[in-house]
C-alpha cells in the first residue's frame, strides 16, 4: 500500500503548521490571557474525544460490524490495555499486555 | 554563546528530568515508526512527518484516517482535535517564556510535549528568576531526540516485521495510554465515552466525517457533564 506523494507532502504540512500553531498560539505573542473556563474545558474534551473516537472502532467494529462479544480478541485486548493505563500510567506496559493478550487469543 | 553556571545547571536538571520519562517515548516512537510505514508512508516521509510535526498522538490519530483515503480536511481536523490542548499549554506557558526573544519562543513552542510541560510547571513558578528556559530546554531536547530516534527505529524495523504480527494494533493501544492521563474527571470521561459510542455508530459515514461527529458530540456531552457537576476541576493540569 502507498500513498500519494502530494498527498503524504501535504498531510505533513498541514499537520506542521497545525501543531505548531495550537503550541505557539499565545506563547509566540507573549500573550497574557487567561481561558475562560468553558473554553478551558472544550480544549481539554476535544482531545480526549477524539483519541476515543479513533480507538473505539478499532476495538468493537469487526468488518465495519460492531462486534462486542469475547470472540473479538481486538476490544478484549483492547479492555485489558484500558485496565493497564489506569493501573500502571506506563505506556510501555499498556502496548506490552494488550499485544501479548491479542497474539494469545488469537 | 556565553552560558552562565546557572544556566548550564537548569539545562542539565532539565535533560536529567526527561531520564525517567523516556520509558514511555521510547515504545510509543517506535509504534509510530512502524504504523507510519505501515500506513503507506515512505521512510523519507515517516522521518519528515517526525520531524515536522512532532505530535505523536495526533500522528497516530490520523494513521488509521490516511489507510482509510479520507479527504486531507477530515485528517486536518481530527489532527487539530487531538493538539487542542496544546492551547492550554501554550497559555499557561506564556508568561514562563515572556522575556525570551521571538527566535527562543518559537522554538520552545515547536518542542513542547505533554510530560516536559507538566515537569516545568510542577517545578517553577512563571515569575521565578531561574533560568526555566534552559530546564525546559534540556528535557526537550532529550525527548525530541529520543522520540527521533525511536521513531526511525520503528521506521526501518516495520518493514521487516511480518503483517501477520498485527502490529498496527499496537498504534492503538498506544493511543490508549495516551488518552488515560486525559481522563482526570468525570465530565471528560463522558466526552470520551459519549464521542466512541458516537463513532460507533457513525463509522459508515463518507469520507470518515463520523469521526469529527464523534468529537463535537463527545465535547457537547463533556460540557453538559461540566455544568451537572460543577465540583469537577476544570483547570487543574493533567
Amino acid at each position: 500500500m502507498s500513498v500519494d506523494a502530494w498527498v503524504a507532502w501535504a498531510l505533513i504540512a498541514g499537520m506542521g503548521l497545525g501543531a505548531f500553531f495550537t503550541r505557539a498560539i499565545f506563547v509566540l505573542p507573549g500573550s497574557h490571557l487567561r481561558l475562560p473556563p468553558t473554553a478551558e474545558r472544550v480544549l481539554r474534551y476535544a482531545p480526549a474525544a477524539a483519541l476515543m473516537a479513533i480507538v473505539a472502532p478499532d476495538l468493537a467494529l469487526v468488518h465495519g460490524a460492531l462486534s462486542v462479544s469475547i470472540e473479538n480478541p481486538k476490544l478484549i485486548a483492547g479492555l485489558v490495555a484500558f485496565g493497564l493505563a489506569a493501573g500502571t500510567r506506563s505506556i510501555l506496559a499498556t502496548i506490552a499486555g494488550g499485544m501479548v493478550v491479542l497474539v494469545l487469543l488469537k | 554563546m556565553n552560558l552562565s553556571r546557572d544556566e548550564v545547571s537548569a539545562f542539565r536538571d532539565g535533560a536529567l528530568a526527561a531520564v525517567p520519562l523516556l520509558v514511555g517515548i521510547i515504545p510509543w516512537g517506535i509504534v509510530a515508526g512502524v504504523a507510519m510505514t505501515a500506513a503507506g508512508l515512505s521512510k523519507v516521509q515517516a522521518a519528515a512527518m517526525g520531524v515536522i510535526v512532532f505530535a505523536g498522538s495526533a500522528q497516530l490519530a490520523v494513521l488509521p484516517l490516511l489507510i482509510a483515503k479520507a479527504p486531507l480536511w477530515v485528517m486536518f481536523a481530527t489532527g487539530l482535535a487531538v493538539n487542542l490542548r496544546y492551547v492550554i499549554y501554550s497559555a499557561v506557558l506564556a508568561p514562563y517564556f515572556e522575556r525570551l526573544s521571538w527566535a527562543w519562543r518559537a522554538l520552545l513552542s515547536y518542542i513542547t510535549v505533554d510530560q516536559t510541560f507538566a515537569v516545568l510547571v510542577g517545578k517553577y513558578a512563571s515569575d521565578d528568576p531561574a533560568p526555566k528556559h534552559w530546564f525546559f530546554l534540556g528535557g526537550s531536547l532529550v525527548m525530541w531526540s529520543v522520540w527521533q530516534l525511536s521513531s526511525l527505529v520503528g521506521i526501518f524495523a516495520g518493514a521487516l516485521i511480518p503483517q501477520e504480527w498485527s502490529l498496527e494494533f499496537a498504534a492503538t493501544l498506544s493511543l490508549i495510554a495516551i488518552l488515560m492521563p486525559l481522563l482526570y474527571d468525570r465530565a471528560v470521561v463522558c466526552a470520551a465515552l459519549a464521542a466512541g459510542a458516537v463513532a460507533l455508530g457513525t463509522a459508515t459515514w463518507p469520507f470518515n466525517t463520523g469521526l469529527l461527529a464523534a468529537i463535537a458530540a463527545g465535547v457537547a456531552v463533556g460540557l453538559t457533564a461540566a455544568r451537572f457537576n460543577p465540583g469537577g476541576n476544570g483547570s487543574k493540569a493533567a
